[in-house]
């Protein structure tokens, strides 16, 4: 029982150490960040824009011509039939 | 003192020879062995002025008789004169058919006219001699006949004949009231003549026609809105705007025409004067509504009535003011028609005699003549008030169907006014309100100008000054505005890189 004890901690032992043995083997990598950026807005340019509710815009399309049949006079036919009849 | 004893025994004649006509009339129809007996009491009651009462027995007289004598011609004709030709219009026309006479002719005529059968009313109309007393109302009636079925170069013919015959009569006559009658047949005519040539878009000789109604006829007002529609027709709004504005005058207040309304606004629209238009047609609601409410109500209460409408009439002018003001206004129109004229004369004549009739001792015979007589005062009052009904109908119906072609013209307006805005354009609205150098004057034609008064001798003679409104002028939109603002800035951003250039310049 001892024995087995042991030998588990020290299989554990050696496991552990293993990573920082290995690190301490590679080279230190320095990572260098860029201290600052231009950015150049001249260059760009905003397109379209935020139409109001108001502009409403129609597709083109053939636009419908109302009929104008107004009231127009041709003819005094009832009138004249409307002059005799009420004659006497 | 002499001229009364002279009225006095005159008087006493007239009543004694009616009186005696009304015996002898009794003692004719109580003798069962009298010879051609209706036509006998037709002839006594007719001396004595019992008019309606010899209605029944004239008819039965033309029913039963295969031929009438000359005398008996005259008897029809004093009927006819006195209570309407409509009085023969149930009898059959068989019997109608079977004698020679000119009146039964101008009856025949006149009842296939009824009936819309106008080739038959000519045919019987031609009978008629043209040295006959009815030859005016003969030749108004074929020229109108004509006129419907198309033929308007006969029609025309008819009517200048009717014109001449109706002169002459004017000048036959010394009674003022049938003077007015004829006069009125006299213009009648001519209006037909008028109204042919509008047909026939012959319009400046329908405007001549027109012109030769004189400012004082009683047709004269109801002519101004046909004349207004001949002016529109040729064009000249200003002149139709003019002739309607007269409508306005305070003493042709009764003279109320919706018609003039739609006729003002489509004056106002072919000038591209759409406000005004607009306004027209608002104040058309305004003004008819109230009153097309007011005649329905009235209407529809006494639509069953056989006498309400001829009662109406009746009415005094604070009671029909207290219905509507427009009650009042429709009712004094109605009572200055011919027809309501003749046929309420009419009416006077049989309620005169029904009355006479119901002081005598009642017999068998009296009783009849009264039942008759009351049975004619009825048809009368029954054919008086179904002419007002129907006068108040067509008039309603009218103002109803009006307010629908001016609705179109309001709807025609706001789609022009879209179209405008899609298009970018406007109405030119710079104008002057009116001036003289825009109105269309013949030689014959007057000139006044209005200012705020109206004069008789002006009256009918009026012209707007209106310059047409319908030229289009580019409005600025959107993008016009756009463009403009960039133009601006671009103009802005050279004169700045002119002006650091020569800097430059400076500098080396």
């Amino acid at each position: 029982m001892t024995k087995s004890i042991v030998t588990i901690f020290i299989f554990t032992l050696l496991t552990s150490s293993f990573p920082a043995w290995a690190e301490n083997k590679k080279e230190k990598v320095v990572v260098e960040y860029k201290k600052y950026e231009r950015f150049d807005l001249g260059n760009l340019e905003i397109q379209g824009s935020v139409i109001a509710p108001g502009d409403v815009s129609v597709k083109e399309r053939e636009r419908k011509v109302l009929e104008t049949d107004f009231y127009d006079k041709k003819d005094y036919f009832p009138d004249i039939r409307r002059d005799v009849l009420n004659l006497k | 003192m002499k001229k009364i004893m002279t009225i006095i025994l005159l008087l006493f004649i007239i009543c004694s020879s009616a009186f005696g006509s009304l015996e002898k009339a009794r003692q004719h129809f109580n003798n069962p062995n009298v010879d051609r007996k209706n036509e006998k009491i037709t002839y006594e009651l007719i001396m004595g002025d019992y008019y309606f009462s010899a209605i029944p027995f004239a008819i039965k007289h033309l029913v039963n008789a295969q031929k009438i004598n000359p005398e008996f011609e005259r008897a029809l004709k004093s009927l006819i004169i006195k209570a309407g030709p409509e009085i023969f219009f149930d009898v059959p026309t068989e019997a109608l058919l079977r004698h020679e006479s000119p009146t039964l002719y101008f009856v025949l005529g006149l009842k296939f006219f009824h009936e819309k059968n106008y080739g038959q009313a000519i045919k019987y109309l031609e009978k008629i001699p043209d040295d006959n007393y009815l030859q005016p109302e003969v030749r108004l009636t074929k020229g109108a006949a004509y006129s419907l079925l198309g033929n308007s170069d006969a029609g025309y013919t008819e009517y200048k004949k009717c014109y001449t015959h109706a002169e002459n009569a004017v000048s036959a006559t010394s009674n003022d009231k049938i003077k007015r009658y004829y006069a009125i047949l006299k213009e009648t005519c001519l209006i037909h003549v008028a109204r042919l040539k509008f047909t026939s878009q012959e319009y400046d000789k329908s405007m001549e026609a027109y012109d030769e109604i004189d400012k004082t006829s009683y047709k004269w007002p109801y002519v101004l809105l046909e004349k207004a529609w001949v002016k529109y027709k040729q064009n000249d709004y200003n002149r139709t705007l003019g002739l309607l504005v007269t409508y306005k005058y305070p003493l042709l207040e009764s003279y109320f025409m919706p018609e003039s309304e739609l006729l003002t606004a489509l004056s106002y629209h072919k000038l591209c004067l759409w406000e005004d238009a607009l306004s027209v047609v608002d104040q058309y609601y305004k003004i008819y509504k109230p009153r097309s409410e007011a005649l329905a109500s009235v209407l529809i209460k006494n639509k069953t009535s056989d006498s309400y409408f001829f009662y109406l009439t009746h009415e005094s002018t604070q009671m029909l003011e207290a219905k509507h003001p427009f009650i009042k206004s429709l009712i004094t129109q109605i009572k200055k028609t011919v027809k309501y004229n003749v046929e309420y004369g009419a009416y006077k004549i049989a309620m005169k005699e029904a009355i006479l009739l119901k002081k005598m001792h009642r017999d068998d015979f009296i009783r009849m003549l009264i039942e008759d007589t009351d049975a004619q005062i009825n048809l009368k009052i029954k054919s008086l008030n179904w002419y007002i009904k129907e006068y108040m109908y067509e008039f309603i119906n009218k103002i109803n169907g009006l307010s629908f072609q001016l609705f179109k013209i309001r709807i025609d307006i706001m789609s022009k006014k879209r179209d405008l805005i899609y298009k970018g354009t406007k109405l030119i609205a710079d104008r002057g309100r009116g001036d003289l150098q825009h109105v269309k004057r013949t030689v014959d034609e007057q000139f006044w100008e209005f200012t705020g008064e109206f004069w008789a001798d002006e009256l009918g003679d009026y012209s707007f000054g209106l310059k047409s409104n319908c030229e289009e002028v580019k409005q600025r939109t959107f993008e016009d505005v756009k463009k403009e603002i960039l133009e601006e800035e671009k103009g802005k951003m050279n004169t700045e890189k002119k002006d650091e250039g020569s800097k430059g310049a400076k500098n080396d």
